[in-house]
């Protein structure tokens, strides 16, 4: 049986070519576009791995992967989030939060805010963050990287 | 030292000399008049001379005596008195205790030196003021002959410039300008009034260093009106300027920044789109799939489309906004938003209504411009409403209402949805080009560009919004178009609530 993947995002274009991608390497692909029908479909579905964006109407990205991680059946699901957030996290795990410090960032002090809560509630992090743009080729490496083909 | 003492010797010595003639001239000249003189006679007129003299010696003594203690003595305490006053000892006084008039003099000449003494005091403490008052100022004060020569500097202009007072008293004050033109400059505007004020130049310090100065220079003149020097007050601003400089500079950087960013993040959404796009195409032409290509290719248009509309935003942005104004009915172009707007968020579930009154008034105002505004503020509208999750009985609703203000002046576009709101930091943001909240939609471009279609219309779009609560925008437009009375604005104002 095929590896079940699900997609979230509210951009259409997205979720179209990356459920193209994965069904073109023999994955199942399940979306859905915010982050309240994301949660639905993820506890009936029960998939391999979710992709999730970050900015999200009706429950953005961090919000749901924290419901995620809670959630005893889900808790041990892969996630991928499609973030640049890499810098952010070697900011807090280098123990700086201020070093990439831009005005009006608002976006980043947002993740900054969303990932400490996550460390002190003690939740795994995301298993990969893919900033866009994003490469289909490359996302499908890292799906076959956490769940195999 | 005491010129009655001659005096007094003096005439008593004539009297003497004049008596010794008398008798040696009688004594003489008896025989020869053949006054029959004889020698009782003599005797008894040289007994009288002698008694005469000896009485004139006596009384002279005596009158020598009183002169001495009673005119001479108290006369030249007087004198002293003076010689101590010119030698600036002003706490000297008089003993007052003779009854005559030289206890009168001494007691005036006491009052005089005291009055004195208090003036001088009086003086002293009004110099010491004033002195300390220029000594005290930290700015540089710098008293200037009328030839140009340095007369007086303070510590203030000591510590700014880094000259000693012996170093620079004397010099010409040229010496002290960065350029020596500026000091001509400077005086040149003295022609017209009797003080320049806040003049900026440039000051050398004694190490050559420039320092950044704001001078008031002030003609010095004497009583009679005539000029007999400058004195320049001058405040060092190097520090004031240096940190203005900087303040612009970062903050021009913050503002290529947010720029900059704000581009990256629009582009990088477009760019997602193509390059996904370019993936379904290159799979679809090897596996020679038609479906995928298609939708492939679509994807990339779309990107295409989204980079082009960018790039126009873009130069809507800069291009000057010069309102083509005619007497414009808005209803029409409200029933048109409002149709065209109403399908696409029926499909969302978002429920639209307008409502405006069937006699409006025309507003003298750019239609194309007003139409373009009402749209990029609705489709926000309705964006706020996809973005929140509705509980309850809540359904996503967006209302447009259009209407003259009280005072018949201005025309005020309402436009109220009950999304998602914004924060304070979001709605103080949301005039700022490249501002977004969007992940992907739109450039970030909307309300910036909105807002200066509203300013050149003498307008405004005000604000109101609450996180969770939804948001009103108002588009103010005056009745009779921007006027010459009113200043174009940059058209925003937001509301705490």
């Amino acid at each position: 049986m095929a590896r079940k993947v699900m997609v979230v995002d509210d951009d259409e274009k997205t979720v179209k070519f990356l459920t193209a991608a994965l069904e073109e390497n023999g994955y199942e692909a399940i979306s859905a576009y915010n982050g309240k029908d994301g949660l639905e479909m993820i506890q009936n579905e029960k998939p391999d791995l979710a992709i999730l964006d970050v900015m999200m109407p009706k429950k953005t990205g961090f919000v749901l992967f924290k419901q995620l991680r809670r959630d005893e059946n889900l808790k041990n699901m892969p996630i991928i989030m499609l973030t640049g957030v890499a810098e952010v996290l070697e900011d807090l795990d280098a123990g700086s939060g201020d070093t990439h410090e831009r005005p009006f960032d608002s976006l980043r002090e947002a993740m900054r805010k969303s990932i400490n809560e996550m460390r002190e509630e003690g939740l795994v992090k995301p298993d990969m963050f893919i900033d866009k743009p994003i490469d289909p080729e490359l996302v499908i490496e890292k799906v076959r990287e956490l769940i195999g083909s | 030292m005491l010129v009655n003492i001659k005096i007094f010797w003096k005439l008593s010595g004539f009297f003497l000399i004049t008596i010794l003639l008398f008798l040696l001239i009688i004594h003489n000249t008896s025989d020869l008049l053949n006054l029959n003189l004889t020698e009782s006679i003599l005797k008894n007129i040289f007994q009288f001379i002698f008694i005469l003299v000896l009485a004139i010696a006596v009384s002279a003594g005596f009158a020598w005596l009183f002169v001495r203690y009673f005119i001479n003595r108290p006369l030249s305490r007087l004198v002293d008195g003076m010689n101590n006053l010119a030698d600036k000892e002003f706490d000297f006084r008089l003993s007052e205790d003779e009854k005559d008039e030289f206890g009168l003099l001494s007691a005036s000449f006491n009052d005089m030196a005291s009055m004195l003494s208090s003036s001088v005091i009086e003086l002293k403490k009004n110099r010491d003021y004033l002195s300390s008052i220029l000594e005290s100022s930290a700015d540089i004060i710098i008293t200037v002959s009328a030839s140009g020569k340095i007369q007086m500097i303070n510590t203030g202009a000591e510590a700014a410039l880094g000259y000693r007072r012996f170093d620079i008293v004397g010099k010409p004050i040229k010496l002290l300008f960065a350029d020596v033109k500026e000091r001509d400059k400077a005086i040149d505007k003295l022609k017209y009034a009797d003080s320049v004020v806040n003049f900026e130049t440039q000051f050398k310090t004694k190490d050559g260093e420039i320092r950044d100065v704001l001078l008031t220079l002030s003609r010095l003149r004497n009583p009679t009106g005539g000029i007999i020097g400058t004195i320049g007050i001058s405040k060092d601003i190097t520090e004031e300027k240096r940190l203005q400089t900087q303040l612009l500079q970062s903050q021009r950087y913050a503002a290529i920044g947010q720029v900059f960013t704000g581009i990256q993040h629009s582009m990088k959404n477009m760019l997602n789109a193509l390059k996904g796009g370019a993936y379904m195409v290159k799979i679809g032409l090897a596996k020679d799939k038609r479906t995928m290509l298609e939708e492939g290719w679509e994807i990339v248009q779309e990107g295409i489309d989204s980079l082009t509309e960018m790039s126009m935003d873009m130069l809507r942005y800069v291009k000057e906004y010069k309102p083509k104004l005619d007497q414009v009915d808005l209803s029409d172009a409200l029933s048109e938003i409002y149709r065209v707007i109403s399908k696409t968020a029926g499909d969302k579930g978002i429920s639209l209504d307008l409502n405006i009154s069937s006699e409006l008034p025309k507003v003298m105002c750019d239609a194309r411009m007003i139409h373009s505004v009402i749209m990029d503020i609705v489709s926000n509208a309705i964006d706020a409403c996809a973005w929140k999750n509705y509980n309850g009985v809540e359904k996503p609703h967006v209302s447009m209402r259009a209407y003259p203000d009280k005072n018949n002046e201005d025309f005020i576009i309402e436009i109220k949805d009950n999304g998602i709101g914004m924060t304070e930091e979001v709605k103080s943001n949301i005039f700022n080009p490249f501002f977004s909240t969007k992940s992907r939609a739109g450039t970030g471009l909307g309300l910036s560009i909105s807002a200066r279609m509203i300013g050149v219309h003498g307008g405004e779009i005000e604000v109101e919004s609450k996180p969770d609560r939804g948001a009103m925008f108002k588009i103010v437009l005056p009745l009779n178009g921007p006027g010459k009375n009113k200043e174009t604005s940059n058209g925003q104002k937001s509301y705490g609530s």
